[in-house]
């Protein structure tokens, strides 16, 4: 028996700290790569981390440029960025701190204990680095504690829910905001062009197992990978196969089967992520094969929620 | 050497403070004091922990009081204060010295209060039925009607098992004067607490496991357990294993920590009013799967906002129609709806003569003594003895609404004039009780000094017998002098040890 208010909050809990973990690793890889390139491209190089958080029009808002500092004040502390890391750290201690009673006593210290670091950290002026560093470590911690204190119940299935779908899409806003970028983006950038690819993949913790199958950097391979790829836990595909796992698991339904919507659309996603080639993908064009992506994505957190947490009652 | 959680909230130990006794120059004063007498030397009953507190050091002390904060932040058992409008979080102060009573005196504390709340549910079933001493004018008429907790949607309904009050803390206070317990007030709605009753024992004995092992502390975790099984009683379904849900008003309420605590540690669901919805007279929770149905609640959420079709309309922590199944027997509230009209300060003062009315014996514990504004002549010795008198708002809680007069300025007495006049029955007067006092560490001046402190033990009523952990709340007023220990006016809390000593009491 799960209520649907605790099965919301479990579903949140997973998309804020992983969104939470997505935004220090895009700024912390991006800050380390630029302390060695020109300083005339800062600014090119930083807008784009600012359209994978999806807050261009709030952020020029408030700033005139995109640096370093700025985009560590907006995406690392701000008050007004909903997504801001502290934001994402603060909303999901507040859903575990409405569901404490059904959670492991570990995973709300974790939780809990990581919001009053960020604090502090906040509080002694720490830098960038450090700052991402903390949270990073927080989110791994996070998801160890998760796989070792909480039961394996359909509140389980939520938050892995929330977790694969958040980073399903994150990792398909990042390459297509990065490709954008540098294929079809301005010259002035090309000499660093495999700098930044590099760092997209240390952003998403492949690097080392891009290196390990391919000796030159090439956007394709880039993409192949963070897309297609069954075996990395950060890929489109992967994260979609541990979703529709978790719909399945909670459902009951059986695999080559869907009870509802949510469930439909995420089969189907990922048999185009299985089944599709990359070649195919660059053919019809992989900007917009990653806009459906993204919008699949969202369309499928609004149904879980229609069929599950907020349906009405007759 | 720091422990890892001790690095990463940056646990600092002052390093001027060095190995100075704690109990140095600790003088109790003229007021009664819990844990020395009055030539200094400790009672009996605090000779153990005495012992080992005057044998340490004040750095071994303070870092032991730090780790004990700590652990309180790191679970986030914090209490919400409203004053900056925003709601910020704070920690319950816990002081690490602890009330300890002896055997003898707990048997007449719960023999005294299993009396008084076997008083109070008569009492209520009484008024919401057959009003009888109202008809034997025991108590007026016009006073109990005018309660603002006084439920008319209950006269008539048939609670389970004729229980109303299922759970009750009872605030009592230890005159310094005669080393009496009074009881200074009666909570007979939705009493909170008991979680730091509980954790507080928790960090005791983390913190200073040698003092449980030299002295006989009776135990106190079995109270979830004691209240589910009162609560699981309560099914109107007989057969299968009923469905007990705890309703809370949510995240922002003062005490939703102990909402949390108690639903887990009694295995129960922790639900706000958006989770329940009512379908032709029967409570149903909604589930992940659909809905399924509850039969027993235990509610956290005051009567005016239980049921915003039979209350307060404007209520979003409520159930709507809770209250028709409520009336069509579908569903158990514990406490029962209505339960105010005990609690009522002005009430209080004839709850002895409820004992004597339904129990047919002398109230064991005695009241402090009440003036009812209400009363023509209480009124004007009132009116002419302000600055002496604590003044309280009848139907309010937790420390608002209330005049120090001792400790008032000209014109806070002056505004509580004219609002006596004005609204004579929403007031009571009681003369200032000199509030027995324990040592309390200072963190400024790293001394123990005397702090007054009071007592609230959690009493649970079956239908037929009470039941109390021994010991309760301990609260604390750590400004000095100050007699006020509501968590909303600065005051901490303490662990209660109530000694298993001899059994059979008092004169043995």
């Amino acid at each position: 028996m799960m209520l649907s208010r605790i099965a919301d909050s479990l579903f949140w809990i997973g998309r804020y700290m992983e969104r939470a973990d997505n935004t220090a690793r895009i700024l912390d890889v991006n800050y380390h790569m630029l302390l060695e390139q020109p300083p005339d491209t800062y600014k090119l190089r930083w807008d784009p981390l600012i359209a994978i958080t999806g807050e261009r029009t709030r952020f020029y808002q408030r700033f005139d440029e995109a640096n370093a500092h700025t985009a560590f004040d907006y995406l690392g502390y701000s008050e007004d960025n909903p997504n801001s890391i502290a934001q994402c750290i603060i909303l999901a201690r507040e859903n575990a701190r409405t569901i404490r009673d059904r959670i492991s006593r570990e995973l709300w210290e974790d939780i809990n204990g990581l919001y009053h670091k960020i604090n502090k950290l906040r509080d002694e002026g720490e830098g960038l680095s450090r700052f991402c560093d903390a949270v990073k470590r927080g989110g791994h911690r996070f998801h160890g504690v998760c796989d070792a204190t909480l039961a394996r119940d359909e509140g389980w299935h939520f938050l892995l829910a929330g977790c694969a779908l958040e980073r399903a899409e994150m990792t398909a806003r990042i390459l297509d905001v990065h490709y954008h970028q540098l294929v079809e983006g301005p010259e002035i950038l090309n000499e660093a062009r495999s700098h930044a690819w590099v760092a997209v993949l240390k952003s998403v913790a492949a690097y080392e197992f891009y290196k390990r199958q391919h000796s030159h950097i090439e956007p394709n391979h880039v993409a192949q990978l963070l897309l297609l790829d069954p075996r990395h836990p950060r890929s489109v595909r992967f994260n979609l196969g541990v979703l529709q796992n978790s719909l399945h698991a909670i459902s009951g339904s059986v695999p080559g089967s869907y009870a509802n919507e949510a469930e439909r659309l995420t089969g189907r996603a990922h048999e185009s992520l299985t089944y599709d080639s990359i070649d195919e993908i660059f053919t019809g064009g992989l900007h917009d094969y990653l806009e459906e992506m993204q919008a699949t994505c969202r369309t499928i957190g609004a149904h879980i929620s229609q069929t599950y947490l907020y349906y009405a009652v007759s | 050497m720091s422990s890892p959680t001790q690095a990463l909230l940056g646990i600092h130990i002052r390093p001027d403070v060095g190995g100075r006794p704690l109990f140095e120059g600790y003088d109790p004063g003229t007021f009664y004091d819990e844990f020395v007498g009055p030539d200094g030397t400790p009672r009996p009953e605090s000779a153990a922990m005495h012992d080992i507190l005057a044998a340490m050091p004040l750095d071994v002390f303070e870092e032991r009081r730090q780790l004990a904060d700590l652990s309180y932040l790191v679970q986030g058992i914090t209490f919400t204060v409203y004053s900056d409008g925003r709601g910020t979080e704070r920690l319950f102060p816990f002081d690490l010295v602890p009330r300890i009573i002896p055997r003898n005196e707990w048997d007449v504390i719960e023999k005294g209060l299993a009396q008084r709340v076997m008083a109070l549910n008569f009492y209520l079933q009484d008024i919401y039925g057959k009003q009888r001493i109202l008809k034997d004018k025991v108590i007026p008429r016009q006073l109990v009607q005018s309660c603002k907790h006084f439920r008319r949607e209950m006269m008539g309904l048939n609670v389970p098992r004729d229980i109303y009050v299922h759970i009750c803390g009872t605030d009592l206070v230890r005159d310094s004067r005669t080393g009496e317990y009074l009881v200074l007030e009666d909570n007979a709605r939705s009493p909170s607490g008991i979680s730091y009753v509980l954790e507080n024992r928790l960090v005791m004995r983390r913190t200073f496991a040698r003092a449980f092992e030299v002295s006989e502390v009776m135990p106190v975790d079995h109270y979830p357990n004691e209240l589910g099984k009162i609560l699981r009683s309560l099914s109107p379904r007989s057969g299968d294993r009923p469905v007990v849900v705890l309703l809370t008003p949510g995240l922002y309420n003062s005490a939703y920590f102990e909402h949390c605590f108690l639903a887990q540690e009694m295995g129960i669901e922790l639900v706000e009013g958006r989770d329940l919805v009512v379908v032709d007279d029967v409570v149903y929770m909604k589930t992940i799967h659909g809905l399924t149905r509850v039969d027993v609640i235990y509610r956290r959420v005051d009567d005016d906002f239980l049921d915003p079709l039979a209350f307060r309309a404007d209520s979003l922590v409520g159930v709507p129609g809770l209250m028709n199944a409520y009336r069509a027997g579908n569903i158990a509230l514990a406490n029962a709806v209505g339960t105010g009209v005990a609690d009522d300060k002005a009430i209080y003062a004839f709850v002895p003569d409820f004992i004597r009315y339904y129990l047919r014996e002398e109230p064991i514990l005695k009241n402090v003594d009440t003036y009812l504004c209400s009363r023509p002549d209480h009124l004007s010795y009132v009116l002419d003895h302000l600055s002496e008198l604590v003044v309280k708002a009848v139907g309010e809680s937790g420390g608002y609404g209330m005049l120090m007069g001792p400790s008032a300025d000209k014109k806070t007495i002056e505004d509580f004039r004219a609002r006596l006049k004005a609204d004579p029955r929403n007031y009571i007067a009681q003369p200032v009780i000199p509030l027995s006092r324990c040592p309390s560490f200072d963190p400024a001046t790293g001394m123990m000094s005397p702090r007054h402190i009071d007592l609230r033990p959690y009493c649970l009523y079956d239908g037929e017998k009470v039941t109390i952990v021994p010991g309760g709340l301990t609260r604390v007023a750590l400004q000095k002098g100050s007699l006020v220990v509501n968590s909303s006016q600065g005051g901490g809390s303490k662990d209660t040890w109530v000694l298993r000593g001899n059994e059979e009491g008092i004169e043995a």
